[in-house]
């Protein structure tokens, strides 16, 4: 008796199969979301280079000119940037390294961008796209690694060079709490997210293990059946 | 034994992808983070300046290089700037025209973007004159004079390289004009300016900019 009461599967015996199917849904939506960062990264790369060479080709001083920096930092930065994360997305899909560094990389590629725009203001929404791009993993701790470089970064350069950042020498110096607490405002929306689409997604393993075992007490039944009249 | 080997080896990987990520961001960090070579400016408007001051209202002169993509930000933080003190300010553009410029050399999308903005006056800085009499030796120096011809600002109007957004120059020269502040007489507000040369070295060694090579 006592047996039976500490085995939860004795109890529910759909429950195995439903963590199952549970953890190859969850597994195939990670799989699935590396696969689109992979190529998310190779895009991001590419418009970086582009973004570079129309706005900042040259660089000049008096009557001459060379290539602006910006363009090699596209170039050569951007892929830096993405050689490990698109490695891990290829050769270790799914694994939970490989959604951690997407999700510092793409901060950083938020860091490339708005600088290569020049700072525009309109850049910076690239940080917000891609916490709620990293939402489709449905894996809530992803968005920490970002938040954390988000943070991290207004926090040094708020430190050591405020006018970068802040556009003034002298801001107060819990002014990245201002700028990190919009990032987690938007965290805790994806995190509840996140936190419903797991359970959702447990529900949904639930109700097919429930299925599937009915079906297979509906065919045992209606094999016993057939066996029945075949043998009357 | 395989897995542990595997395992450094990929310790190995990440410490150098972190590497060299951090070095390249810190290479584009020192690019735009540079101030330019600083102006000399002069305590007064210079009196041989053929550019117009205002004798009611403050008067702002940038000088610019036409082609140079950093001072794209400058031109923005300009039309920011001229939106908030609403006439309070007359402001002269100076784009850099080389004589050994070919024609149009000037004629960029900085000089038609300046020319937009209104209470604006483009004009061409032919061989650098007004550069050479404001003493400015990078594009996107500003300088800013009070009605009387003393020098309240003088320095960039970005945060850094190319990067618009709040900047200490702009807000220094905004509270300038609405006279929420002061200059000292003799102690201009100052701040960095980030840009492109506006001279090549041996040019900009000429005019005292920067020091000859021996």
């Amino acid at each position: 008796m006592s047996q039976v009461t500490s085995n939860p599967q004795a109890l529910d015996p759909t429950r195995g199969l439903a963590t199952e199917l549970y953890e190859t849904h969850q597994q195939s939506i990670y799989r699935r979301t590396d696969r689109i960062f992979a190529m998310l990264m190779a895009i991001q790369w590419v418009f970086g280079i582009v973004a570079a060479i129309f706005i900042s080709p040259r660089t000049w001083v008096g009557l001459t000119s060379h290539t602006h920096p910006h363009v090699w930092a596209a170039v050569f930065l951007g892929l830096a940037i993405n050689v490990l994360p698109i490695f891990l997305a290829l050769v270790h899909p799914g694994k939970t390294i490989t959604r951690f560094v997407i999700s510092v990389t793409q901060m950083l590629w938020s860091a490339l961008l708005i600088h290569l725009t020049g700072g525009r203001i309109e850049t910076h929404f690239h940080v917000f796209g891609s916490l709620a791009f990293l939402a489709f993993y449905r894996d809530w701790r992803v968005l920490i690694p970002a938040t954390v470089v988000v943070a991290g970064d207004h926090l040094l350069r708020g430190l050591y060079f405020p006018q970068s950042v802040y556009g003034v020498l002298t801001p107060n110096s819990w002014r990245w709490l201002e700028h990190a607490g919009w990032v987690i405002f938007e965290d805790i929306f994806l995190i509840a997210s996140c936190l419903r689409g797991q359970q959702e997604m447990r529900q949904i393993a639930q109700r097919a293990a429930d299925l599937n075992t009915a079906k297979e007490a509906a065919e045992a039944a209606t094999r016993a059946k057939s066996e029945f009249l075949a043998n009357m | 034994m395989r897995h542990s080997l595997r395992s450094a080896l990929y310790v190995i990987i990440g410490t150098g992808w972190a590497a060299s990520v951090a070095i390249g961001g810190w290479r584009l960090w020192g690019f735009e983070s540079t101030a330019g070579i600083p102006a000399r400016p002069q305590p007064m408007w210079p009196a041989d300046s053929k550019l117009a001051r205002n004798i009611a209202i403050p008067s702002l002169v940038l000088l610019i290089h036409p082609h140079c993509p950093c001072s794209r930000a400058t031109i923005g933080e300009l039309a920011r700037l001229m939106a908030d003190v609403h006439e309070k300010l007359t402001a002269t553009v100076a784009v850099l025209c080389p004589a050994a410029a070919a024609e149009g050399w000037e004629q960029t999308d900085l000089w038609h973007s300046a020319a937009a903005i209104p209470g604006v006056i483009v004009v061409a800085d032919i061989d650098g004159r007004e550069s050479g009499r404001f003493g400015a030796a990078t594009s996107g120096q500003t300088f800013l004079y009070a009605a009387d011809g003393r020098l309240l600002f003088q320095g960039g109007i970005t945060e850094s390289r190319g990067h618009s957004g709040d900047n200490a120059g702009r807000s220094a020269i905004l509270s300038l004009v609405l006279g929420l502040s002061s200059a000292p007489p003799g102690q201009p507000l100052h701040s960095p300016v980030y840009g492109c040369p506006l001279f090549d070295d041996s040019t900009a060694c000429e005019r005292g900019d920067t020091p000859c090579p021996r």
